[in-house]
């Protein structure tokens, strides 16, 4: 039969083990003695762009924090449950954090770039893990802020201060300093909550075109982006995953009432 | 305004390939739909009942082109909440892709007149059915061609093509009527080749239909309105 339209998506069901990035298993997550994640099962695709929604406090940033162990800042953090990623259990108690960290990279809502130069923003990370060549730093910034779009506009000024950026470019300056590490994995968190709408879709493209290189994972509270940007595509309520599929099956065709009821503001 | 469509300058380059897959589906299924009718003529010309078989069963992978033309808009829309000339090109192509299969069903049914054996033998209404289907055949071309390059004018132009075909048809009509009735026994076979002759008269309606959307596509208006048909003149000029 004639296929007029070619779809490179798999269902959920049919992700291989080989094709999967972070595998969450039985994930409890506890938060100042309040359960934050109820049993989080779920196996996020590598290479693909998997979108967490749902609404405020229904535990989407937790589980984002929980890929990089980053919920273990707050000091009343307390879970159980297996998080695989390249076939370590980043629970386990032998894993170092500062390696799981340097392969997990994160972006957050509101750009926080340091005091510094653009230059030194974008290799802290390899000047923290020891690497002084000149010429390698030079190399990594180089592909970083090309990878991240911005190396065009911020060429002739690399010795600047990053503070001068504009919201956009300051956020593209994060995504580069999380790429100089060459991450497996980034992590986004409502990354264009800040942005105007055409810099948004700017750095949705970008994001587009990084899942040739790693795994992202992307909380959103907007809907329309969540099913823009992303390939599959999860929703959470209440501390629980209620429905984890391709985008395009999850914003047609939802398996689940609740779903449907979020998507289509309905409630919540 | 006349408008024409960029496909190519979304920020997206996968909301770009998306629109250009979906005008391209468009145009593959005009293009099986157009080889559908040209073998049909060739069947009827020819007598030849199984080709015209094979033309009836090709009609059910129009259907299923059909059916995949509708989901991807269905979630190209849910995805990318298009809208001014990226939606009106999604709308125009979902009803497009409806009249093309219509249209695969009209072809159908002059095809199953063809493997019942019921080509009438009058050669006055035969070349007269053979006439309105290379007449169908052109402007069927004219209007996909219409549609590809977005053309207003030969949209307009292929649509003006229609009334030479109902001319033919009312022709063929009298023609059919007056042979009825000097062979009132055979009836039965001439309600087939009513409904055959009928079947080539609504493909032509249908063809005008898509040439009214590329107007809509282009405009953003309906082509029988009062303030098209200022421009329709004027383009006609």
């Amino acid at each position: 039969m004639l296929k007029l339209f070619e779809r490179e998506i798999l269902s959920v069901d049919e992700i291989s083990q080989a094709q999967t990035g972070i595998n969450v298993r039985d994930l409890c997550v506890h938060l100042n003695s309040k359960l934050v994640l109820n049993n989080i099962n779920i196996r996020i695709p590598k290479n693909k762009i998997t979108a967490l929604i749902g609404q405020s406090g229904c535990g989407k940033t937790t589980l984002l924090n929980s890929f990089n162990r980053m919920n273990e800042l707050n000091k009343n953090h307390q879970c159980s449950g297996e998080v695989w990623i390249q076939n370590r259990n980043i629970y386990n108690r032998k894993e170092r954090i500062s390696r799981l960290r340097r392969q997990i990279g994160m972006v957050f809502q509101r750009p926080n770039p340091f005091p510094m130069s653009i230059y030194e923003n974008v290799c802290f990370g390899l000047r923290i893990q020891g690497e002084n060549n000149r010429r390698k730093l030079d190399d990594s910034v180089e592909r970083a802020l090309k990878n991240a779009a911005l190396w065009d506009e911020v060429k002739d000024r690399l010795f600047d201060s990053a503070m001068l950026l504009s919201g956009g470019q300051q956020q593209r300056l994060m995504i580069a300093r999380a790429l100089a590490l060459e991450p497996e994995i980034l992590l986004l968190d409502e990354p264009t909550s800040a942005l105007d709408p055409l810099t948004t879709l700017y750095i949705e493209e970008l994001i587009n075109e990084l899942k040739k290189q790693c795994t992202l994972v992307i909380v959103t509270h907007n809907m329309q982006q969540a099913a823009r940007v992303s390939d599959y595509a999860a929703f959470m309520h209440r501390g629980e995953l209620i429905e984890f599929s391709d985008s395009d099956s999850l914003f047609t065709m939802p398996a689940k009432q609740q779903t449907e009821d979020y998507i289509t503001g309905r409630y919540g | 305004m006349r408008r024409q469509i960029q496909l190519n300058t979304h920020i997206s380059a996968k909301f770009n390939q998306e629109l250009e897959g979906l005008k391209h589906s468009v145009l593959t299924m005009g293009g099986v739909i157009e080889q559908q009718l040209v073998n049909t003529l060739v069947a009827l010309q020819e007598k030849a009942p199984s080709l015209a078989e094979r033309v009836a069963l090709n009609d059910s992978k129009v259907d299923v082109m059909e059916t995949q033309v509708e989901q991807e808009c269905m979630r190209i829309i849910a995805k990318r909440n298009p809208t001014a000339g990226d939606l009106r090109l999604i709308m125009t192509v979902s009803k497009t892709a409806t009249d093309l299969e219509r249209i695969g069903d009209e072809i159908a049914r002059v095809a199953r007149l063809v493997t019942l054996n019921k080509i009438p033998d009058s050669e006055l209404v035969f070349s007269g059915m053979l006439d309105i289907g290379n007449r169908n055949v052109a402007m069927m071309r004219a209007t996909f061609d219409a549609f590809a390059r977005q053309d207003d004018k030969a949209a307009i132009l292929a649509h003006q093509q229609d009334r030479d075909i109902d001319r033919v048809y009312k022709k063929i009509l009298e023609q059919t009527a007056a042979e009825i009735q000097a062979n009132p026994g055979d009836i039965n076979q001439w309600m087939d080749v009513l409904w055959a002759i009928r079947a080539f008269e609504r493909m032509g309606d249908r063809c005008k239909n898509i040439c009214e959307y590329v107007i809509y596509l282009t405009y953003g208006r309906d082509m029988n309105s009062a303030l098209m048909k200022k421009t329709v003149k004027k383009l006609l000029k």
